[in-house]
């Protein structure tokens, strides 16, 4: 099965962070649990409709502590095993939030 | 969080790298696996109260190498010959992530040795590098989870008394040891992607398992053409998973299906699988042909913009490496698109007389379609009929039939193969064995040239080409059981010469021998045989009447004070074992079989009269069942462990 992990939030990147970073991502690879993994523009824009209303706006623009935002979707056998990988990542990248959603069909 | 369940899910990452690190300490993987189980319980005690470690991977692994030096250091106070465990402890100290790819990739050629029995390979691999349980196992390729327990305890073993290194395989030997890995991951994907059994025609967890075990090889192998060939074509036809089937669940074909469902990521993945394959470089080897394959449909916006040409070249490579009927089908369907249907043609029917492809459903349907392209519509119209009735898909045959109807028929009317074998079995003369011998033969024939066949087009040629390919190595007396079923047929249908082709076989094959003394004697000294049975088989061995006598003897038959009876006009005589044992089996009874079977038929299977027992309603025991039983209760004593024969227990001339 697959999941989308949106994350945000972190210490601010450093030396240190993008090698043990780097390091995960390669693990996730060699271990064939990564499809996809990328950064993500921290506010983006945001697009909400309403009847025949269309309404678009920049932003919310988040926090400093918000400022890096990121994706990865992996294919792992279980819900338990999705957790384990955030919980990885989320030691590496330190405060912050990610969002683990399970991804339906192609 | 349930800690059982995370406990489970790092034990999946982790377990290849902890057993391969395990396996090159104490060169034994069964014992690897066991400290590293040591080591998992270790877990299972500690986390859920204690909390799941920072870096659970390294936690279990230094568990676990603590119970190996332990083991070293017990095994060595027994015998002083053995390494100095301090020495695999700064082994360990170098601990570069290199090394321990290495060891995971030993452990996959060792999983895949070819001293084990493929299905073995396939367990075992799952099991140390997918970190499956037995059950896990069981349940993706739906057998019990004792039989894969057993596989992989009988793979261990196997292991060990051959006493397989554990080394990456150099020059010459490493082609063939990585196709023996490729081979399982592939076979893994195959199961998966086009489940043999079961209801659902797509496994995705064992697809999802063979990708993940064709991507860490990847990474573990990069230099290997073929490893990103097997990838590429893994992840291409996994893209295309949900266009497979369509609402129903009923299979859609490649040309058919919506290409708007194919995946793009695996596709893209599959795209970049095979630039690495073609970076590593060398001639092109079967994964890569077939990945180049489904990299040309992949590429294809819509059916009609394949490119057929290219696909009909890669066949042409890839018949050479692989000869397999099926790839020169495909590459017959590939001609035909590519240079007109009268080039493919040719090829299937060099592909008629195949003996693997004759109950493959796909040749006819290949045929027809490359028939009525060239406006062949009376022949199409058959193979797709015939094609209709060999596939046991409800879904393929409704849409078969509707190939088939859409053809205009031609020809006039007259009796058809079909018609003609459903009348000439239809007989009231023939017995119900014979029905069943001739029914076999006869449905072979149906089978193969088309129940639509006109009868007065049947020729000998037909049935020599038939029976050629079905039954060629088949023992003789078998090969002239279906001679002689068409040779009555063709008397009975006014077509005498129908078994021209088809000459009769000696038959050379010695009758098999009478069971051994001491097997008797073993035989007859176990306890649990029930009283029908021991009555049955020492009546056998006494009086070495045929089995079909035996069976047939009838309670008013029984001369019990003479030690004989009557059967099919000869007398069948015993001695004290079975004087002994018959009137307790027959205990009452005055009329009816002697050897009944354990429970009454049902009313839809009423048998004859004389088979039933007017006194308990049952039928007479059958042959078949009767020489099921003796098989099973005599596989023990039998050395090749197939179990004896009823026939065998006729004393040799010498006994």
């Amino acid at each position: 099965m697959r999941y989308l992990m949106i994350s945000t939030g972190g210490d601010a990147p450093d030396e240190k962070l993008f090698t043990e970073m780097g390091k995960f991502i390669e693990e996730l690879t060699a271990a064939g649990v990564l499809l996809a993994t990328g950064g993500l523009e921290p506010s983006g824009i945001r697009m909400t409709s309403s009847g025949d209303e269309i309404t678009v706006t920049d932003g919310p623009f988040a926090e400093a502590k918000e400022a890096a935002a990121g994706f990865a979707l992996v294919e792992v056998r279980s819900k338990e095993e999705a957790l384990e990988l955030a919980r990885r990542f989320r030691k590496i990248v330190g405060d912050g939030e990610s969002v683990i959603q399970q991804v339906f069909g192609p | 969080m349930d800690a059982r369940r995370t406990v489970d899910a790092v034990w999946k990452f982790e377990s290849a790298r902890i057993i391969a690190g395990l396996t090159r300490m104490v060169h034994d993987v069964g014992l690897a696996e066991e400290l590293a189980q040591d080591a998992l319980v270790a877990a299972l005690e500690q986390w859920p109260s204690g909390g799941v470690p920072d870096n659970p991977g390294a936690w279990l692994m230094a568990v676990a190498k603590r119970r190996a030096i332990d083991h070293i250091r017990r095994s060595q106070r027994l015998d002083h010959t053995g390494e100095d465990p301090a020495d695999a402890r700064a082994d360990e100290r170098g601990n570069e992530p290199e090394r321990e790819q290495d060891d995971v990739l030993r452990l996959m050629f060792l999983s895949c040795h070819p001293v084990l029995p493929t299905e073995a390979r396939v367990a075992l691999t799952l099991r140390l590098l997918g970190g499956l349980t037995a059950a896990e196992i069981a349940r993706a390729f739906l057998v019990t989870k004792q039989t894969i327990a057993r596989r992989i305890a009988e793979a261990k073993r196997t292991l060990a008394q051959r006493q397989v290194p554990f080394e990456l395989p150099t020059g010459a030997e490493l082609a063939e040891r990585l196709a023996s890995v490729l081979e399982v991951v592939y076979l893994v994907f195959n199961e998966g992607y086009s489940a043999t059994a079961g209801d659902d025609l797509i496994r995705p967890e064992l697809c999802q398992e063979a990708l993940r075990l064709g991507r860490q090889l990847a990474e573990l192998a990069p230099h290997e053409a073929e490893v990103h060939g097997l990838v590429a074509l893994m992840e291409i036809q996994a893209s295309r998973s949900a266009a497979r089937t369509g609402p129903s669940g009923a299979p859609v074909q490649l040309h058919e299906q919506n290409r708007g469902l194919w995946d793009p990521l695996h596709i893209r993945r599959g795209f970049a699988a095979m630039l690495r394959a073609r970076d590593a470089g060398g001639p092109p080897g079967p994964y890569v042909l077939q990945a180049a394959i489904a990299v040309c449909h992949a590429q294809a916006r819509t059916a009609e913009d394949t490119d057929w040409q290219q696909i009909a070249t890669l066949y042409g490579a890839l018949v050479q490496l692989l000869p397999t009927p099926v790839v020169q089908l495909n590459r017959a369907v590939a001609v035909g698109r590519a240079q007109g249907p009268e080039a493919g043609l040719a090829l299937v029917d060099a592909l008629v007389a195949d003996p693997t492809l004759r109950d493959y459903h796909l040749l006819p349907g290949v045929r027809g379609d490359l028939l009525t392209r060239l406006g062949r519509n009376a022949e199409a119209r058959l193979e797709f009929q015939r094609a209709a009735s060999l596939t046991r898909n409800a879904a393929e045959n409704a849409f078969l039939h509707r190939r088939a109807d859409e053809i205009a028929p031609g020809g006039g009317p007259g009796l058809t193969l079909g018609e003609a074998v459903r009348d000439f079995l239809g007989r009231a003369d023939l017995d119900p064995g014979t029905i069943r011998s001739y029914g076999q033969t006869l449905r072979r024939l149906r089978l193969a040239l088309g129940d639509g066949l006109p009868l007065a087009s049947l020729t000998a040629d037909h049935v020599e080409r038939v029976l050629t390919t079905a039954w060629a190595g088949a023992a003789p007396r078998t090969w002239n059981r279906h001679r002689s079923a068409v040779r009555s047929f063709g008397a009975w249908a006014a077509l005498p010469d129908l078994a021209a082709g088809v000459d009769r076989r000696a038959d050379d094959r010695p009758p098999a021998p009478s069971i051994e003394p001491a097997q008797i004697e073993a035989l007859w000294s176990s306890a649990d045989v029930p009283l029908r049975e021991r009555t049955l088989w020492i009546l056998l061995h006494e009086s070495g009447a045929p089995v079909h006598s035996v069976l047939s003897l009838n309670v008013e038959d029984l001369d019990l004070d003479d030690r004989r009876a009557r059967a099919s006009g000869s007398w069948v005589n015993w001695r004290s074992g079975t004087a002994r044992l018959l009137p307790g089996l027959v205990a009452g009874r005055h009329r009816g079989p002697v050897f009944l079977a354990d429970r009454r038929p049902g009313s839809a299977r009423m048998p004859a009269a004389a088979d039933l027992c007017p006194e308990t309603g049952r039928r007479r025991l059958s042959y078949e069942r009767a020489e099921y039983l003796f098989k099973q209760a005599t596989r023990k004593l039998d050395p090749s462990g197939d179990g004896y024969t009823l026939r065998q227990l006729k004393p040799s001339a010498d006994q």
